[in-house]
């Protein structure tokens, strides 16, 4: 079924990983990854934002992002490529715009060092996920220290001594329909860790 | 180069049999898939899914033909169609649904009425 080669068309758009053994011709864009067996065209108009491990890469449009080719790479005059690069046949024709390190050596290094990317940008993104996370374990703990000092001076907040002081932050929306007046100090209060809650989020 | 802009002006894009994708399409055009796209598809024309591809996705397009295997939900503005021997697991939403006579589907069908 190799008669139909892969073509993006001009006004397509890929966000995620590209894997495959046969031809490809970006005319639109990808973002992400792209890992082929043979060939990939990047034509003009054609953007591609995206770590490319190929066979044979020729390039006439844009190319953002690490390059490894197995057997060579051709920036054709109206390319623009922003990336390491590495293959052991590199062509580039007058006109084409190129940033970045050329590696005509150790690609199957090169390629590991590719794949490796590959492989942290997920976790990366992980622990971006998980990032928002730890303010929220440690909000009850800050409300707690921004709930005591605050209490103190303020003389109704006397009665939600009582409460435990490691639950204050809990028992604060708990408390407020309770004790009306109470609730006007914790209002008064309240927006010192409410603000703080928010510039945390 | 010049023998590949005259190839098959029927689909714009054309995803290959031997090609995996892995994430998010979206586009204006007609998209042809031969091979495996898993996550979501949104194009602007119509969508085929040969026989042989394998598309795990939720579907946007003005025309979805389905000869191959489909899972997820699929919503067309003009028509969805599925025909012999394909499959299709998920729910259809299109104001025209085909389902040829051999097509495997299972799923809820909303024709808007």
């Amino acid at each position: 079924m190799a008669d139909k080669e892969t073509i993006i068309g001009p006004d397509t758009r890929i966000s995620g990983e590209v894997r495959g053994d046969e031809d490809l011709v970006v005319r639109g864009r990808i973002d992400g990854r792209v890992q082929l067996t043979q060939n990939l065209t990047v034509e003009k108009g054609a953007t591609v934002q995206a770590d490319v491990d190929v066979r044979q890469l020729v390039v006439s449009g844009t190319v953002v992002g690490a390059i490894v080719a197995s057997e060579s790479v051709k920036l054709m005059s109206t390319a623009r490529v922003v990336g390491d690069l590495a293959s052991p046949r590199v062509m580039m024709e007058a006109g084409a715009a190129y940033r970045g390190r050329v590696d005509m050596g150790d690609i199957a290094a090169a390629r590991a060092a590719v794949s490796a990317r590959a492989v942290q940008r997920p976790a990366a993104s992980e622990k971006a996920a998980i990032r928002p996370a730890p303010p929220r374990m440690a909000m009850p703990g800050k409300a707690v220290v921004a709930a005591k000092p605050a209490a103190a001076p303020v003389t109704p907040a006397a009665v939600a001594r009582p409460t435990t002081p490691a639950v204050a932050g809990a028992a604060v929306p708990a408390l407020a329909p309770a004790f009306p007046r109470v609730a006007g100090a914790m209002n008064a209060m309240a927006p010192a860790w409410a603000k703080k809650k928010i510039r945390r989020r | 180069m010049a023998k590949e802009k005259d190839a098959k002006p029927m689909a714009n894009t054309v995803i290959g049999s031997s090609i995996v994708i892995d994430g998010e399409i979206t586009g204006e055009e007609s998209l042809t898939i031969l091979g495996t796209v898993k996550g979501k598809i949104s194009v602007g024309q119509n969508l085929v899914v040969e026989s042989g591809a394998t598309v795990e996705a939720d579907v946007e397009a003005q025309t979805v033909t389905v000869s191959g295997r489909l899972t997820g939900n699929v919503v067309a503005r003009e028509r969805i169609e599925l025909k012999p021997d394909s499959k299709m697991v998920g729910d259809a939403k299109s104001p025209r649904i085909v389902i040829a006579d051999g097509a495997g589907f299972k799923g809820n069908v909303d024709m808007d009425v």
